[in-house]
């Protein structure tokens, strides 16, 4: 059986866990190609147009996967991590694509996951798979055991300093140049992995930073222990991947010798709209230069571009003031 | 201590409670453009407009000297949980010294919704806490039933203008009623004054009904959507708004197994198009717009925040309630960016959409039967 997967939102985050579940189920994982042009606009196409551009990504991998001849494509509904809610266009996503796409009522594979770690796998939350997929609960459930190493695996090496799309090249055995340890500068580069890693959307974001010379930090290369969520520090943002933002930032300018923060924001994100604000008034506090960079469906390259090298000269000349 | 809130449906039902709690009350006033600017200003870019808005109006309060802001809560993961902290940190980053006290869900924290309440009851015996409560809880549903009931009427009203000066009366009675007793005498009054109003009621089979639904503070208070309710009324056409304080409080308060509220029927409506509530009220919104085609209404108005993100779930289901119903569905985005004129067409036009599809309706019932065409043709209406 051949089971489409979207290179789109959180295939950045879960996709070893979710390959290597359904690999272990004996099916066949077809994965749509990386976001171009083509991509965006069958996705606008289909979209309420007042969506974000992750969501309007999404829906167009699903219909580039509608054109390869997959028997089902998995629409994961990320709904929440404890008492913590994903995005609402996340728990709304199964709505969004099947009313938006034709014919997709019968191909979407949903599963609703109310998970209470980050890593999602709670066997309830997939037995509904059990009769589509033609599997037992012990199959399932072996399978959830394998794709929780893969998970941890990739997890480790983002630790280290990789990017999500390095770990996943490491994971496939392919060779990649260690993470940069000195640099003249270093940077937090905010964001969710959908935007950051995601190279048509961030304009390869994380490549124009390095060859600039700075070392990126973003959220998934630290700790879990140190971005969960702290009720002792006040009410924080009751989202999962924005509290991990936030709290991310929140170190950072504590913690560690940063020069910047760079928020790497969709058009119209609704919780980046609050944690933005959040993160420019700490920032403004610990006197930490901090730029938001707000992408859509049509950014020029240029302007990205002129953008950082602006925002790396002011910290370079702020750093050697000093 | 000076109390103020945000401007939001039955405003004379919270001062009466505040000034029953023996606070001094700031009244809020009704947004007006200077209020949005303010709120613009401070608000982060991208957030939704009855953050501006609220902002603004908190501005407003701390500028005539407000000391405390009541408002509510929320814990996800519509982005109106977070509004009180956010709203704190900006108002305390423009030098306001200023409470604010947020009323989170009865049921999730009760201990610190009790601590929110130690704070504001000013000492006042709790007993009589309950009974300023209850009061002030019965005159709100009073006033939004009188409120309901005038949006139908109004429609029909043979001197402009009459309604909204009645309403406007009703409204300084019920701020001059303080009790039980003088509450029962003001409400008979109030529907005696209400029922005055000459009105020119057509026949049953020339009214137009249109249902209101989206997320509720656009859709409750009207200097936001631009006197939405009121321009349709003014084009002939009865209006009803499926959200209220009142009902929004019984809502929450009673539970649902004591409950007899329409809100969870239409909850229950609006399963067989999604299996969760993404947030919001859009799970009760999908719901109300199939029961208000089965109650045979006209059409659906759905307004919402530029950008609010349960909304968008309900905006993307639209189009096919609208086929398996065939209601039409109007759905419009409200920012500080709107026009006069842009919600005034695209008002008028779907009202004669409405009218001429209900006229089509009478004149072949065969064809109304056979409607597949009919739904196509209104399933664009987006």
């Amino acid at each position: 059986m051949k089971i489409g997967i979207p290179r789109a939102l959180l295939y950045y985050y879960y996709y070893p866990f979710f390959e290597t579940f359904f690999k272990e189920l004996g099916c066949e994982v077809v994965l749509s190609e990386e976001t171009n042009a083509k991509i965006i606009s069958d996705g606008c196409k289909v979209t309420v147009s007042e969506l974000c551009v992750p969501i309007k990504i999404f829906n167009g991998h699903v219909v580039s996967l509608m054109n390869k001849n997959v028997d089902y494509i998995f629409v994961p509904r990320f709904i929440s991590i404890g008492k913590e809610w994903y995005c609402p266009k996340f728990i709304g996503l199964g709505e969004i694509v099947k009313y938006s796409i034709d014919s997709m009522k019968d191909k979407m594979l949903i599963v609703e996951l109310k998970n209470k770690t980050d890593i999602p796998d709670r066997i309830e939350d997939y037995m509904p798979l059990a009769e589509k997929l033609n599997v037992t609960k012990a199959q399932l459930k072996n399978a959830l055991k394998k794709a929780k190493i893969s998970f941890l695996k990739c997890r480790k090496l983002s630790l280290q300093g990789y990017t999500i799309p390095e770990a996943y090249s490491i994971l496939k055995g392919k060779e990649v140049p260690p993470p940069m340890q000195k640099a003249d500068l270093t940077i937090g580069l905010m964001g969710y992995v959908n935007n950051v890693y995601d190279d048509f959307v961030s304009m390869s974001a994380v490549k124009k930073l390095r060859e600039m010379g700075v070392k990126v930090i973003t959220f998934d290369m630290l700790d879990e222990n140190i971005i969960k969520l702290d009720k002792s520090k006040g009410k924080q943002p009751f989202w999962t991947f924005a509290r991990k933002v936030y709290n991310a930032a929140n170190y950072l300018i504590n913690n560690v010798e940063i020069d910047g923060i760079i928020h790497l924001t969709a058009f119209a994100c609704g919780p980046d709209s609050v944690i933005g604000k959040m993160m420019e008034l700490e920032c403004g506090e610990k006197d930490i230069p901090f730029m938001t960079i707000r992408i859509d469906e049509h950014t020029g390259e240029s302007h990205v571009q002129t953008r950082f090298e602006a925002f790396t000269d002011m910290l370079k000349m702020r750093k050697g003031a000093k | 201590m000076k109390v103020s809130f945000p401007y939001m449906g039955c405003v004379t039902g919270f001062k009466k409670l505040f000034e029953l709690l023996g606070h001094e009350v700031i009244m809020p006033e009704k947004p007006t453009q200077r209020t949005i600017d303010l709120g613009v200003l401070n608000s982060p870019e991208f957030i939704c407009y009855p953050f501006k808005i609220m902002m603004g109006t908190y501005i407003e309060a701390c500028e005539k000297g407000a000391e405390l802001i009541v408002s509510s809560g929320g814990s996800g993961p519509c982005r109106a949980g977070i509004y009180g902290d956010v709203h704190k940190k900006i108002l305390h980053e423009l030098g306001y010294d200023v409470e604010i006290v947020i009323f989170d869900s009865l049921f999730e924290n009760f201990g610190a919704f009790m601590n929110q309440v130690f704070k504001i009851k000013n000492k006042t015996p709790t007993l009589k806490v309950m009974k300023y409560a209850y009061l002030v809880f019965k005159m709100i549903n009073q006033m939004d039933g009188i409120e309901k009931e005038l949006k139908h009427l109004r429609a029909y009203e043979v001197n402009k203008g009459d309604f909204d000066k009645c309403f406007d009366k009703i409204k300084e009675l019920y701020d001059k009623t303080y009790t039980l007793k003088q509450m029962k005498k003001t409400y008979a009054k109030a529907l005696e004054m209400l029922h005055a109003v000459p009105v020119n009621i057509p026949p049953e089979n020339k009214r137009v009904r249109i249902g209101i639904v989206g997320e509720i503070y656009v859709i409750m208070e009207s200097s936001t959507n631009m006197d939405i309710e009121k321009r349709l009324n003014a084009l002939g056409v009865e209006v009803e708004n499926i959200q209220y304080i009142s009902d929004w409080v019984k809502h929450h308060i009673i539970p649902r197994r004591f409950s007899k509220e329409e809100s969870w029927k239409m909850f229950d409506k609006g399963y067989q198009y999604k299996s969760c509530n993404c947030g919001g009220h859009d799970m009760e919104n999908t719901g109300a717009i199939v029961h208000f085609s089965q109650k045979g209404y006209d059409g659906v108005v759905h307004l919402m925040p530029f950008g609010c993100l349960p909304e968008l779930i309900t905006r993307s289901i639209i189009p096919q309630i609208t086929e398996d119903y065939g209601i039409p569905v109007l759905s419009m985005s409200m920012d500080e960016q709107q026009g006069e004129a842009n919600i005034q067409t695209r008002l008028e036009a779907f009202i004669d959409l409405c009218k001429n599809r209900s006229n089509k309706q009478q004149i072949s019932p065969a064809e109304a039967a056979n409607s597949k065409e009919l739904k196509k043709e209104f399933a664009g209406i987006m």
